[in-house]
């Protein structure tokens, strides 16, 4: 009686086989269990058989990025809105201009049909969408609508033309008024969005523009969900159309609670705006290193210069201020509301 | 303006080192986002007449985000065998869309010269994971090195370094895993 072979014997001979001289594999082949040379010869069949997987997919590849230089083109339509021109490809997709029907310009961020693999994926673009849009304040960016069309999963949101922190910061000299302006902004912001219930999670310059007039606009709320680094995503709109914005920035931001792993806090928001008004307000930041690994070890327990150290004329509350949102202890560090009071008293 | 984003990669690769199933959810865009700025950039030296091979673009992408100097050789095997599952998933979800569209009449303006070579070509790709996922459950060994060979783009030497074995054992790994899934594939279209 013969069983179902099993792999291993398939396998061994398989490679004797084709280890013999043609004229004596009819030899060992009858010699064996009927079933597993019935197995082995299919096989060997189709090992002499079409030119299947000589060559990687290349035409295909090049399919992918023709059909997708930057996805979409100008004219295209998504749901009500029409395509301009790309802004920036992402970690989740891609950020157009485009105009809705009554021609005011849009943000249109696109997570596109082959970068949907899991449902992880759909649910943390849907999550931020929903997140965002629940937030109506002047300092944080306003999503109008998030849904499903033919290109992928769309977010469209107000056109802000501006600069991004990150690239004000780049080049040059933010005078310590300017610092403390911005930093009340992005602290009311949070408050609000603390009062809502909902975290940022990626407080860092490439997600925060200020835009004419000296209006300061939080990007980006509640992308990540376990404080994990999932918005390595320069969506940042600079006003020369040009994106500025890293990857690395993200671990810069991170609290030492998230590098341990654990959930993100209303606190954890609080220590990423102090790494910022740190940053902004002495001209350098709190945790440079050469290598992660350096920044790592820097925000778990290298002490922190104050910024009046570093930088002279910081009013002596802002700099106490800033140390006590960097503290390593959560508990210590002062809520989005307070940082946002007392710097509005300065 | 242009950092790299090594640090991002090089904590997601530790996450996905430790079992995080959703690390390579977010590795992939960066490889596609990567991709996407090389193959833009290759043209635009190269005007036209070249094949984009994936796995210059894995290399390249490799070198802009993992930072090959600082990156031991363990974090650069892992991240070729991310990045090659990336790519799969990236060519299978086109493909699978490019079939969608050619069922729609989507591109019914575009000439069928044109279309048949990548439809046949994407038709194959499905057929091929299909294939792929079903030698998984039989030796995931082999279903891997397909994985890096094919979507990935690596020579026998490469895939030897990155799965950790000798160069014979991937070439005898090869031969029988390409005569499984070619029968596996004729079984499925007979």
């Amino acid at each position: 009686m013969s069983s179902a072979p099993s792999w291993e014997d398939i396998e061994r001979l398989y490679h004797e086989v084709l280890e013999l001289p043609v004229s004596e594999r009819e030899a060992l082949l009858t010699a064996v269990d009927p079933a597993l040379r019935e197995e082995v010869e299919s096989l060997l069949e189709a090992d002499s058989s079409e030119e299947l997987l000589s060559s990687p997919p290349a035409s295909i590849a090049a399919d992918l990025l023709d059909a997708h230089p930057g996805g979409l083109t100008a004219g295209e339509r998504v749901a009500d809105y029409q395509v301009e021109s790309l802004i920036s490809i992402g970690g989740m997709g891609e950020v157009y201009l485009a105009h809705d029907t009554a021609g005011r310009p849009v943000a249109l961020k696109i997570l596109r049909r082959h970068l949907i693999v899991s449902v992880q994926a759909v649910d943390r673009f849907e999550t931020e969408a929903r997140a965002a849009a629940a937030l109506r304040h002047p300092n944080i960016v306003t999503v109008y609508e998030s849904g499903r069309s033919a290109a992928g999963l769309f977010i469209a949101m107000e056109w802000l033309d501006g600069s991004t922190f990150r690239a004000i910061m780049d080049a040059g000299d933010v005078t310590i008024a300017q610092a403390i302006d911005w930093g009340g902004q992005a602290a009311r912001a949070l408050a609000a969005a603390h009062d809502a219930g909902i975290l940022h999670r990626d407080i860092k310059p490439e997600n925060i523009m200020l835009v004419r007039e000296g209006v300061v606009k939080i990007l980006d709320f509640g992308l990540a969900r376990h404080g994990a680094p999932a918005s390595p995503e320069p969506i940042s709109m600079g006003s020369s159309g040009t994106i500025s914005g890293t990857l690395s920035g993200t671990l810069m931001y991170m609290p030492p609670e998230i590098l341990r792993g654990e959930t993100a806090t209303r606190a954890s928001d609080v220590f990423s705006l102090g790494v910022l008004l740190y940053e902004l307000t002495a001209g350098r930041h709190p945790f440079a290193g050469e290598t992660p690994l350096d920044v790592f070890e820097a925000i778990e327990c290298r002490p922190v210069a104050s910024a009046g150290s570093v930088r002279s004329g910081v009013p002596e509350q802002v700099d106490r201020l800033i140390l006590r949102m960097l503290d390593r202890e959560q508990s210590a560090r002062p809520s989005a509301n307070e940082v946002s009071d007392l710097l509005r008293e300065i | 303006m242009d950092e790299s984003p090594q640090g991002e990669v090089t904590l997601l690769l530790a996450a996905w080192r430790d079992g995080d199933p959703d690390a390579l959810n977010k590795i992939m865009p960066l490889v596609y986002a990567e991709l996407h700025r090389i193959a833009r950039r290759t043209w635009s030296q190269q005007a036209q007449n070249n094949t984009l091979q994936p796995t210059a673009l894995i290399n390249e992408a490799y070198l802009k985000l993992a930072n090959a100097e600082s990156t031991s050789f363990k974090d650069r095997c892992h991240f070729f065998a991310v990045a090659c599952s990336a790519m799969r998933q990236i060519l299978v979800n086109h493909a699978k869309s490019r079939l969608t569209e050619k069922r729609g009449g989507a591109r019914a303006h575009v000439s069928l010269d044109e279309v048949q070579p990548v439809h046949q070509e994407a038709a194959e790709i499905v057929a091929l994971h299909e294939a792929l996922e079903a030698l998984q459950a039989v030796d995931p060994r082999k279903s891997r090195l397909v994985e890096l060979r094919y979507f990935g783009g690596l020579s026998i030497e490469e895939t030897a370094e990155v799965m950790g074995v000798s160069v014979r054992t991937v070439n005898r790994d090869w031969r029988l895993a390409r005569s499984w899934l070619i029968r596996q594939m004729n079984r499925e279209s007979s």
